[in-house]
C-alpha cells in the first residue's frame, strides 16, 4: 500500500517534470503551429462553409501540375549528387578532415547564406558572367551567345548547381562524425579477410551511415523543395518552382488565387511529413531488428 | 505544477490584454479632416510620418531622401521615414492588421495607384476621403479632371491625392538602331530582322503589363473599345485572340528565343544595358535621363512612342485606416503637392516625372519655372506625348492579363 502511493507520487512528479520540460518547445511551437493550422484552414475555407474546391482546382492545374514535377525533380537531382559528392569526399579525405584548417576550408562555403551564393552563381555562369568572358578572351567561343544557358533556363541547372554547391559541405558536416568514430580494428579485419575497398566500404561503413544519409537526405531535399530565394534568382519563367508559383498566387494581387497558394504549400507539407514518417519507421524496424539479432 | 498554471495563466491574460485596444472610434478620421487646417498643421510640428513606397528607383528614392525629407523637417518640422517596401505588400501589411483589428498602425502615407487602389477602397484598407481638405490641391489643380478623379478606372472619391503623372513610352540606343518602329507591326517586323533583341517584362511585372496592354488597344479596332469598357472576356475574346497570336508570333524571336522572360524591369534594364537587348521599357517618360547620368544606360539611349499611342496614368497618396499621425500625413501629403515639390521633381536631377497640376492655376512666376526646365534629350517632347496619351483601362484588365497571358503565351 505505502509503495504504491510512493509509486504514484513519483509517477506524478515525473510527470509534471515532463511539462516544464516540454514547456520551452511549446513556446516555440505555439506560432508555427498556429501558421500551419491557420493555413489549412485557409485552404479548406470556401464561402458556405468547409470545402475542398481548391484542392481539385490545385489538381485540375496544368501550371500547378508541371511546377511539381518540376520542384520534385530539381530537388532530388540536386539532393543525390550532393550527398554522393559529399560522401566521396568524406570517403577519401576524412583523416585529413579531422585537422582543423582543412576541415574549415570545406566548411567555408557554408557561412554565405543561400541567395549569396545563387548570385555568386548568376555572375560566374550567365552568358554575360565572368566564365563567358574568359572563354570569350581565350577564343573558345565567338560570342556570349555560344555560351550554354546555366542560369534562368527551363530545365533548372542553375538551381542545382547553386544547392549541389552549398550542400555538399552540409553532407560532409553530417558524415565526418561518423567516419572518424569508425574504429580502424574493422578495416583491419575486413582485410584480413581478404575484402577490398568496396567490401570495406559494404560491410563497415554502409550500415554506419544510412541512418545519417536518409536524414541528411530528407533534410536537403525538404529544404530544396520548399525554399524560395535561389529558385525565385536563378529560375524561369516556366515550369516554376512550387514555392516561387505560391508566391506569386499569394502576392499576385488576385485574391481568389490566395486559397490556392495555401492549398499547395499545405499539399507540400504532407508530402514532406509523409517522407519523414515514412524515413522514421524504416530506420525503426531496422533498429529493431538489429536488437533481435536479425540485421 | 502552481506555478506552471500560474504562468499560464498570466500569459493568458496578457493575450486578451492585448486584443482589447480597439476601442477608438472609426470616425475619428472624419472628425480630424473636419479640424481648420492651420491647426492639422499646428499639430504636425514636431511629429515623424512614415511613408511606405516602392523603393526599386534610385532617381525616386533621391528626390525624397535629399529634396523632400530635409525641407519637409526645415518647414513643418516633420521627420519623414521612408521606408522601401512592394505596394502589394503594404497592403498585406494593412490586411493582416486589418484582420487583427489592430488601429494603431505604424504607416501613415502609401504611395498607390491601379489594383492596388482598387483591392485596398474594396477591403476598407484606406482612411477615408481627405483631399478637398488640402489647401494646395484645391488650389492648383484640376479637381474635376477624369485623370485625378478615376484611377485605372475606379473613382477615387477624395481617398488618394495626386502625387505625380507617368506615360509610358520605349527606349532604344541611337547607336544600334537607326530608325525605331512606329508601329505594332513594325515592330514585329523589326524583331524578326533583329532575332534576340527584344523582350519584355513578365506579365506579373507593372511594366511588363503595360506592355502587353498596349498590344491588346492596338489589335482592338479603336483602344477605346478597351479604356472605356469595363472588363467582358467574351466581347473581347477576338481582339484578345489576335493579340495571343502577336505575342506567339514574335516569341519564337524574342531574346532566349521566349522562353524565359525577365522577371522585371530591373533585369530587363540590366539585359539593355549590358547590349543583350536593344529596346527597354517603362512608365515615366523621363526615366532614361537619371540612368543615362548614372552611367547605367548608354549615353545614345532615346525614347519613341508607337501607334497607336502610349497608355500614362496618375499615381497617388493615401492614408491607411489605422495610420497613427493622420494630422502628419495631411501636412506631409499637401506639402507633395505643392508647386515648388512638384517643380523639384520634374527637374530631371532626381526623378524628372511629370505633374499632374495645372500649370494656367499658378502663379505667373512659378509657370516659367515649369516652362523653363530642360527634361534631357532622351525624353520626346510634350507635344509629341500629348498627342500619343491613351487614358488606362479598368484596373481588372491587369489581372486579367496576368492570369491569361501564362495559359496563353507561356505555356503554349
Amino acid at each position: 500500500m505505502s509503495s504504491g502511493w510512493k509509486n504514484s507520487g513519483l509517477m506524478k512528479s515525473s510527470k509534471s517534470k515532463l511539462w516544464f520540460l516540454l514547456a520551452p518547445a511549446l513556446v516555440f511551437l505555439i506560432l508555427p503551429l498556429y501558421g500551419m493550422f491557420a493555413a489549412v484552414r485557409s485552404s479548406i475555407n470556401g464561402n458556405q462553409g468547409l470545402t475542398f474546391t481548391y484542392y481539385v482546382q490545385l489538381f485540375q492545374s496544368e501550371r500547378f501540375l508541371s511546377s511539381i514535377a518540376f520542384s520534385v525533380r530539381t530537388s532530388l537531382v540536386a539532393t543525390v549528387i550532393a550527398i554522393i559528392i559529399g560522401l566521396i569526399i568524406t570517403r577519401l579525405f576524412h583523416t585529413y578532415l579531422d585537422k582543423t584548417t582543412p576541415r574549415l576550408s570545406v566548411w567555408l562555403p557554408m557561412l554565405f547564406p543561400h541567395f549569396v551564393w545563387g548570385y555568386l552563381v548568376i555572375l560566374l555562369l550567365a552568358e554575360t558572367g565572368l566564365i563567358a568572358q574568359i572563354f570569350l578572351v581565350v577564343g573558345w567561343i565567338d560570342g556570349t551567345g555560344q555560351f550554354p544557358v546555366l542560369t534562368r533556363d527551363p530545365y533548372g541547372l542553375g538551381i542545382i548547381i547553386t544547392y549541389v554547391w552549398k550542400e555538399i559541405p552540409f553532407v560532409i558536416l553530417m558524415l565526418l562524425p561518423i567516419y572518424s568514430s569508425i574504429p580502424t580494428s574493422y578495416y583491419d579485419l575486413v582485410k584480413t579477410l581478404g575484402g577490398r575497398s568496396w567490401e570495406q566500404f559494404r560491410t563497415v561503413e554502409w550500415p554506419h551511415i544510412q541512418p545519417v544519409l536518409i536524414e541528411t537526405f530528407l533534410i536537403l531535399f525538404s529544404f530544396t523543395l520548399t525554399a524560395y530565394e535561389v529558385p525565385a534568382l536563378l529560375g524561369t519563367t516556366f515550369p516554376e518552382m512550387i514555392s516561387v508559383l505560391s508566391y506569386q498566387w499569394f502576392y499576385g494581387g488576385i485574391l481568389e488565387e490566395r486559397p490556392l497558394a495555401f492549398a499547395s504549400m499545405v499539399f507540400v507539407s504532407i508530402v514532406i511529413l509523409t517522407l519523414t514518417l515514412a524515413g522514421y519507421f524504416y530506420m525503426n524496424r531496422r533498429r529493431m531488428r538489429a536488437m533481435r539479432g536479425r540485421l | 505544477m502552481k506555478r506552471f498554471y500560474f504562468l499560464l495563466f498570466v500569459s493568458i491574460f496578457l493575450l486578451i490584454g492585448c486584443g482589447n485596444t480597439n476601442e477608438q472610434s472609426s470616425n475619428s478620421f472624419d472628425e480630424i479632416t473636419s479640424q481648420p487646417w492651420s491647426e492639422i498643421e499646428e499639430a504636425a510640428d514636431g511629429t515623424t510620418v512614415r511613408l511606405y513606397m516602392w523603393g526599386g528607383d534610385e532617381g525616386i528614392n533621391q528626390y525624397l531622401d535629399e529634396w523632400a525629407i530635409p525641407h519637409l523637417k526645415e518647414k513643418y518640422n516633420i521627420t519623414l521615414e521612408r521606408v522601401p517596401m512592394d505596394t502589394v505588400k503594404i497592403l498585406q501589411k494593412l490586411q493582416t492588421e486589418k484582420k487583427a483589428n489592430k488601429q494603431d498602425g505604424t504607416i501613415d502615407i502609401i504611395w498607390i495607384n491601379g489594383e492596388n487602389f482598387k483591392n485596398a477602397k474594396k477591403n476598407n484598407l484606406l482612411a477615408g476621403s481627405f483631399t478637398d481638405k488640402l489647401p494646395n490641391f484645391n488650389k492648383y489643380y484640376q479637381t474635376d479632371d477624369p485623370a485625378l478623379t478615376t484611377d485605372f478606372g475606379t473613382p477615387v472619391e477624395g481617398m488618394e491625392a495626386p502625387w505625380g503623372k507617368v506615360q509610358f513610352v520605349f527606349h532604344y540606343d541611337e547607336s544600334k538602331i537607326d530608325e525605331p518602329p512606329a508601329s505594332f507591326a513594325q515592330l514585329q517586323e523589326w524583331i524578326k530582322s533583329h532575332p534576340g533583341k527584344f523582350t519584355y517584362p513578365n506579365a506579373t511585372d507593372f511594366t511588363g503589363n503595360a506592355f502587353l496592354r498596349h498590344v491588346l488597344y492596338a489589335k482592338a479596332d479603336q483602344p477605346s473599345d478597351i479604356y472605356n469598357e469595363p472588363l467582358d472576356e467574351e466581347a473581347i475574346s477576338g481582339t484578345a485572340n489576335k493579340m495571343w497570336g502577336y505575342l506567339n508570333n514574335i516569341e519564337p524571336d524574342l531574346w532566349r528565343s521566349g522562353e524565359h522572360y525577365p522577371n522585371s524591369l530591373t533585369e530587363l534594364d540590366k539585359l539593355y544595358s549590358q547590349g543583350e537587348v536593344w529596346m527597354t521599357m517603362g512608365y515615366n517618360e523621363a526615366r532614361a535621363e537619371s540612368l543615362i547620368e548614372q552611367g547605367v544606360f548608354p549615353e545614345t539611349t532615346k525614347s519613341f512612342v508607337m501607334e497607336p499611342g502610349s497608355i500614362g496614368n496618375t499615381h497617388f497618396l493615401s492614408i491607411p485606416f489605422n495610420s497613427p499621425n493622420v494630422k502628419g500625413a495631411l501636412t506631409t501629403i499637401n506639402y507633395l503637392l505643392s508647386p515648388e515639390a512638384q517643380l523639384a521633381k520634374y527637374k530631371p536631377n532626381y526623378w524628372g516625372e511629370n505633374t499632374p497640376i495645372s500649370l494656367e492655376k499658378l502663379s505667373e512666376e512659378m509657370r516659367k519655372k515649369f516652362k523653363a526646365v530642360d527634361r534631357g534629350d532622351s525624353v520626346i517632347s510634350q507635344q509629341k506625348l500629348e498627342e500619343s496619351f491613351l487614358p488606362e483601362s479598368e484596373a481588372a484588365y491587369v489581372e486579367w492579363m496576368e492570369e491569361q497571358w501564362f495559359n496563353e503565351v507561356v505555356q503554349e
